[in-house]
């Protein structure tokens, strides 16, 4: 059933193409760009995490490098403020998006490499709006007689090129969960963007060490 | 004393009842209330309490039980606990009218009942038939159940009203626990432990993992838990229009 919805989505987008080409083509293709966007990266990003002949140093900052070329790190991060976005000193959050970047590499680093062995597959994808999309994949472990984890990622295209904003894991999005945390933090320290940045920055070197 | 289980459901409750008559005397703040979490001072201070429990008694008799018993038993004893779930797991299906999973629970039951040796091993994965969860708290969930302000059970963890009822209600049809034999608290006892064992040597790593990660780690599983269970609920993808925009 989770399937086949994405699936008769397409089949009725290349019959509306057929019937008129003018309106359907655009519409079909974008999904196809967010798709194959998130084909193309992750495996791109996973063949660096689990690339042995690379120092541990070398493989961060190439993953690194990747990560920042595909992902809209300042808008997530300003997401993850929430209401505290509005309310805080600009220099507060410009602080806060350079120490979220480097909380969000490494998270996304640690969080990535416990599945450098399966393999992803992308099944799908939801029209959220003609600029938003959830790309549906499945992380296949070869070893486990399990079936297959769900992975999605939410790619958005209004920018010019498409570019990542979040990602699913069993249905877990990972940005909500940061924004559940940051905003409860900073409700419990009357708002204070400096010590949510002095924590994330602390948060960030402990990720960072290796243990992976 | 014979239900175990339904005990250490009580002295969950009885404890809760306590803290949260506690914690009337004290106005949730309006960020609680946002978070439709107004015992969050309690749950918080029952999360440590817990952490403590976890810290001091689980861990260790986890660590123990790796030393102990190599990875094929551990997986008997995972597989013979979830073989124990399937007839709850079976009403609950039915009782969502999910009649094509119902009908899978079944089939793993008797497979992996017989053929799979009393259920250590599974035999029905192997068959194509997958296992998959369900449980009173989902089932009040399809009828339309609001699942109510945020909870810490003390020894069980994160919950809600409605949860948590279905958690009781789940003890209460567990035909385990309608066959009365002598000694029944050892059963119950058992269960109850090796469950724990079962449940914490497999989420040892990813909750090590979000403590590591976490700036604020009781909100951190508040979110996972309500996401987790969201998705339980739907059984499986959200179709994307509930995410927020960014």
């Amino acid at each position: 059933m989770r399937l086949s919805k994405p699936l008769m989505r397409r089949s009725f987008l290349m019959a509306a193409a057929a019937s008129s080409l003018l309106v359907a083509a655009p519409a079909l293709a974008v999904p196809n760009v967010a798709e194959s966007f998130v084909d193309e990266n992750i495996h791109k990003g996973l063949d660096i995490l689990k690339d042995k002949r690379l120092s541990s140093v070398q493989r961060r900052d190439q993953f690194e490098g990747l990560l920042l070329s595909l992902v809209d790190v300042r808008r997530i991060a300003l997401f993850t403020l929430g209401q505290y976005r509005r309310s805080a000193p600009p220099d507060d959050v410009e602080a806060f998006v350079a120490a979220f970047k480097n909380y969000a590499t490494a998270e996304y680093q640690s969080y990535f490499s416990k599945y450098t062995s399966q393999t992803l597959k992308v099944i799908g994808s939801t029209e959220r709006s003609p600029t938003d999309f959830i790309v549906q994949t499945q992380l296949i472990d070869p070893s486990s007689s399990q079936p297959p984890a769900e992975v999605d990622f939410r790619v958005r295209t209004d920018t010019g090129k498409p570019v990542l904003v979040d990602v699913a894991y069993q249905g877990i999005w990972l940005s909500l969960e940061q924004r559940d945390q940051f905003v409860s933090f900073l409700g419990q320290n009357n708002g204070n963007v400096r010590s949510l940045v002095a924590h994330l920055s602390d948060l960030a070197a402990n990720l960072g060490k290796p243990s992976n | 004393m014979r239900k175990l289980r339904a005990l250490l459901l009580g002295l969950a409750g009885l404890v809760l009842c306590q803290a949260l008559a506690a914690c009337a005397t004290t106005p949730p703040t309006a960020e609680a209330l946002a978070n439709n979490d107004p015992y969050e001072e309690t749950n918080r201070d029952t999360l440590k309490l817990n952490g403590k429990i976890d810290k001091y008694f689980v861990i260790p008799t986890v660590g123990l039980y790796f030393l102990l018993v190599p990875e094929p038993g551990r997986r008997g004893v995972h597989n013979f606990l979830g073989n124990l779930e399937l007839p709850t797991i079976f009403v609950n299906d039915m009782l969502q009218g999910e009649v094509s999973r119902a009908g899978k629970s079944m089939w793993r039951l008797v497979i992996n009942s017989t053929l799979g040796l009393g259920g250590f091993l599974d035999p029905a994965s192997k068959m194509g038939i997958q296992g998959h969860g369900e449980d009173f708290g989902q089932t009040l969930a399809v009828w339309g159940v609001g699942e109510g302000p945020y909870l810490v059970l003390p020894f069980l963890g994160p919950s809600n009203p409605r949860d948590a009822t279905g958690l009781a209600v789940d003890v209460a049809m567990d035909p385990t626990n309608q066959i009365h034999f002598k000694q029944h608290i050892w059963w119950d006892g058992g269960r109850i432990y090796f469950t724990l064992l079962d449940l914490r040597g497999q989420t040892y790593q990813t909750i090590q993992g979000i403590q590591r990660s976490s700036v604020d780690y009781y909100s951190s599983l508040r979110s996972l838990y309500r996401q987790m269970r969201n998705q339980e609920i739907r059984n499986g993808r959200a179709p994307g229009q509930d995410l927020p925009d960014f």
